[in-house]
């Protein structure tokens, strides 16, 4: 989803910090006008949302808000409200299982078929996603990638909209150079939610990730589609990381550490 | 939705391609003015016939036209054994059917899920409403009952197949009479002489609820089309039933669809609705 | 005045909710609604591929399957199908996954009255779960009045059912009502000189009843139905409470 910009000046008065409690909006709910740091002359109960026309503020919308005709902003998803002072930014964190493609994610997908021009891709979303065989790096007319059905490959959503397939690439357009992206070769993969591969992604987060490579190595993907890539050097232990990691989404740090340190020890 | 047709100069089409081309449109440009493309106004109703016993094999039939809706409804009454939940009653099993002849919008095959829905909704407004007393269809408590088939089949299909089918099934039911059969041990007799006074009955409703259809054509506004026809029924977003008794009680209130309605708009839909039942109960008499 | 159901003194009380979310694995949102007895599992997935044949071109494509607790699918589970799909349209922004399938399946687990109210609530959490994009949420309520006191009786067991006279199912939003709709300036005022409340999303009112006892039943349902989002924002509330914990350590 763009942002949407309102035209007007950056409003950035209440510098302090988002409530330490999580803000869980639902669908329907409205932005109160008081928490989106505009200025305005109601009292703090007040839920239509009236942008002061005199001064309007910079809003930048991101993923679950939506502008209403009457400009208030609604929600349309269920999730935690994040808010980030610098360019007044809003957007719900949801989680869900089901993949929609945005274009800069990075994803992994399997090889489901092969047209002269395109490899189709599983990447979770409704239609097959389409990657252009000369989208890799030195890639020509006559020297192509080959791919086999089955194969996975760690791709990035170059074009995505509601309308059309989306659109991948292996390969950054502007170097020429893949980036880290291409074939997976060995290893094993699996679906968690978004929401977790999202955690997954933010080392911030990603605690089951961080105690797992306390006990031994192992390589990882993660691709915003919720499909994860793992490969170590034994069966034994790619199974036990994919269990922990697929057990982790509900616990909190400390759960986390005692569930790997179990597990570490059963092996 | 662009209005191309209406406004820009250099690319004019017809109205009938204008209709076609953005029928929700050009519905509305009519609604604004206050008036229906077919000469209505937003609150008129369709002239409506009403006949009674139109099929002679059948024990109670008739037919109904609402504007461009027709429909039949023959009433047959076969002896059957009761259920065994109630052993001294009867049962009236109603369906409609909406077959490809009605409207090339329906396809052959097993019912479709419209057909499904009505024959459930009249079966409901039956039972609920307690339309018949049952027990007058029982022939010898747990032996013999009557069992009225009310097959309702739609010659032409013009919307509003609720209100049309609902008003058949009354009627029908009112036209009902059956031959007074003879139980003896375990054989039912039904004379099959010419009907008299004496060797026939006819059924007693406890009422007649009849419906009354509106359909909500736009948010959030909630502009109300009394008696939808087809294409009206193919732009609107929700409709409000009303049904009513011969007391002006409410025999069923059934919103569905889009645009939140207030107790308001409610309340002026059960009103008109009472004026509308009044107006069809004439015809019934 | 006492109830059939004896768990409960007053006649506007619910039955206790219960829910979960996220219990199946293989759909993309799942739940689970209780009122007291009745219970309803309700799972979505897509947007997901959809046939040709049901393909619009400019929104999603919203199939309701309702299964009920024995037997195959009939009638009465048709209406239900409907009543759901119909409801739900407006409130889905299905134009946002346009030339998709949005599949519902709805299954009765256990019956003791109300299982269309009870059907709403698990669908609307089921899709909340599927992060599918909603305009609003709703909740739903079902009332019966008694044949023999003419008492007004929030959310019936299937025992007091057999006592009703009429019955009424509500489905409320969570948005404000909008600021001016056609009617409004009449109130309906009922006899105790109270206004009624509430834009009503959805109603099937069956059995006899008059038209104030229609408005009793509305406003009855409407108080309910404020019950019934209060809970469903807790469930959800916790439910990112517990995804998120990691973060608050």
């Amino acid at each position: 989803m763009a942002p949407k910009n309102k035209k007007g000046q950056a409003d950035a008065a209440d510098e302090s910090t988002s409530a330490p409690t999580l803000r869980v909006i639902l669908p329907g709910d409205q932005l109160p006008p008081h928490e989106a740091n505009l200025p305005t002359g109601q009292d703090e109960d007040a839920v239509s949302m009236m942008i002061d026309q005199r001064a309007p503020p910079t809003i930048k919308l991101g993923p679950g808000l939506t502008p209403m005709d009457d400009d208030t902003i609604i929600s349309v998803k269920a999730g935690v409200l994040n808010h980030t002072d610098i360019g007044n930014r809003w957007w719900v964190e949801s989680n869900q299982r089901r993949y929609v493609a945005a274009p800069g994610e990075s994803v992994i997908g399997i090889v489901t078929g092969k047209t002269g021009e395109h490899y189709k891709m599983d990447i979770g979303t409704a239609q097959p996603a389409l990657l252009p065989v000369l989208a890799f790096e030195n890639a020509t007319k006559k020297n192509r990638p080959n791919f086999n059905i089955g194969d996975l490959l760690y791709c990035r959503v170059a074009m995505a909209n509601k309308d059309m397939e989306a659109e991948l690439d292996c390969v950054n357009p502007t170097t020429g150079k893949s980036d880290g992206f291409g074939e997976l070769k060995g290893g094993f993969a699996f679906k968690v939610s978004l929401g977790l591969a999202r955690r997954l992604l933010d080392p911030r987060q990603a605690v089951v990730l961080r105690e797992l490579g306390k006990h031994f190595p192992f390589e990882t993907a993660v691709g915003m589609n919720g499909k994860v890539w793992i490969n170590s050097a034994s069966t034994a232990h790619t199974i036990l990381i994919a269990n922990a990691i697929k057990n982790s989404e509900f616990l909190s740090t400390a759960q986390c550490q005692s569930m790997v340190k179990k597990m570490v020890e059963r092996i | 939705m662009t209005s191309v047709a209406a406004t820009s100069s250099t690319f004019t089409f017809s109205a009938a391609a204008f209709q076609r081309l953005h029928p929700a449109e050009y519905f509305r440009k009519f609604v604004s003015q206050g008036v229906r493309p077919d000469g209505r106004l937003l609150s008129g109703f369709r002239p409506t016939t009403v006949h009674k016993s139109v099929v002679s094999t059948a024990n109670g039939s008739s037919m109904v036209r609402v504007g461009g809706t027709t429909v039949v409804c023959g009433i047959k009454a076969e002896v059957a054994e009761p259920t065994l939940e109630a052993q001294d009653k009867g049962y009236i099993v109603p369906n409609v059917e909406l077959s490809p002849m009605c409207s090339s919008a329906f396809k052959a095959g097993p019912p479709s899920e419209q057909a499904q829905v009505v024959s459930d909704a009249i079966d409901r407004i039956l039972k609920d409403s307690d339309v018949v007393d049952l027990e007058q269809l029982c022939i010898e408590k747990g032996r013999a009952v009557w069992a009225l088939w009310a097959d309702v089949v739609c010659i032409s299909y013009d919307g509003n197949i609720l209100d049309a089918a609902l008003l058949a099934v009354m009627t029908a039911l009112t036209n009902v009479r059956l031959r007074k059969p003879t139980y003896d041990e375990g054989v039912v007799t039904v004379s099959g002489e010419a009907l008299t006074e004496e060797n026939s009955f006819s059924l007693t409703l406890t009422r007649t609820p009849l419906s009354t259809t509106f359909a909500i054509f736009d948010t959030p506004n909630n502009t109300l089309l009394a008696d939808p026809n087809s294409a009206e029924e193919n732009v609107s977003l929700g409709r409000i039933t009303v049904t009513l008794d011969e007391k002006n009680q409410l025999c069923g209130v059934h919103k569905v669809g889009s645009g939140s309605c207030s107790p308001a708009l409610i309340k002026s839909c059960i009103e008109r609705a009472k004026e509308r039942t009044q107006e069809l109960r004439s015809l019934l008499a | 005045m006492a109830r059939l159901d004896k768990s409960r003194t007053s006649s506007h009380q619910l039955r206790p909710f219960f829910t979960s979310q996220n219990l199946l694995n293989r759909a993309d949102g799942s739940a689970q609604f209780d009122f007291g007895g009745t219970s309803v599992l309700c799972s979505v997935v897509g947007p997901a591929e959809v046939k040709i044949r049901d393909e619009k071109l400019d929104k999603a494509t919203l199939e309701v399957l309702a299964r009920p607790l024995v037997g195959v699918p009939g009638v009465k589970d048709k209406t239900i199908e409907q009543n759901i799909r119909e409801t739900l349209e407006p409130l889905v922004l299905s134009g946002l996954h346009p030339r998709t399938l949005l599949q519902i399946v709805v299954q009765t687990m256990q019956d003791d009255g109300c299982v269309q109210s009870t059907a709403f609530n698990a669908t609307m959490l089921a899709l909340i779960d599927a992060g599918v994009p909603l305009n609003s949420i709703l909740g739903s309520v079902t009332c019966m009045i008694d044949r023999k006191t003419n008492q007004v009786l929030l959310d019936p067991t299937r025992e007091e059912l057999a006592q009703a006279k009429s019955t009424h199912v509500f489905v409320f939003d969570n948005k404000a009502p909008p600021a001016q709709s056609k009617g409004d300036e009449d109130d309906v005022v009922m006899e105790d000189g109270d206004r009624v409340e509430g834009h009503v999303l959805f109603c099937e009112s069956t059995g006899v009843f008059t038209e104030a006892e229609y408005f009793e039943c509305y406003q009855v349902c409407y108080k309910g139905v404020q019950t019934v989002h209060g809970f469903l924002r807790t469930a959800v509330q916790k439910k990112f409470e517990k995804e998120h914990q990691q973060l608050q350590d």
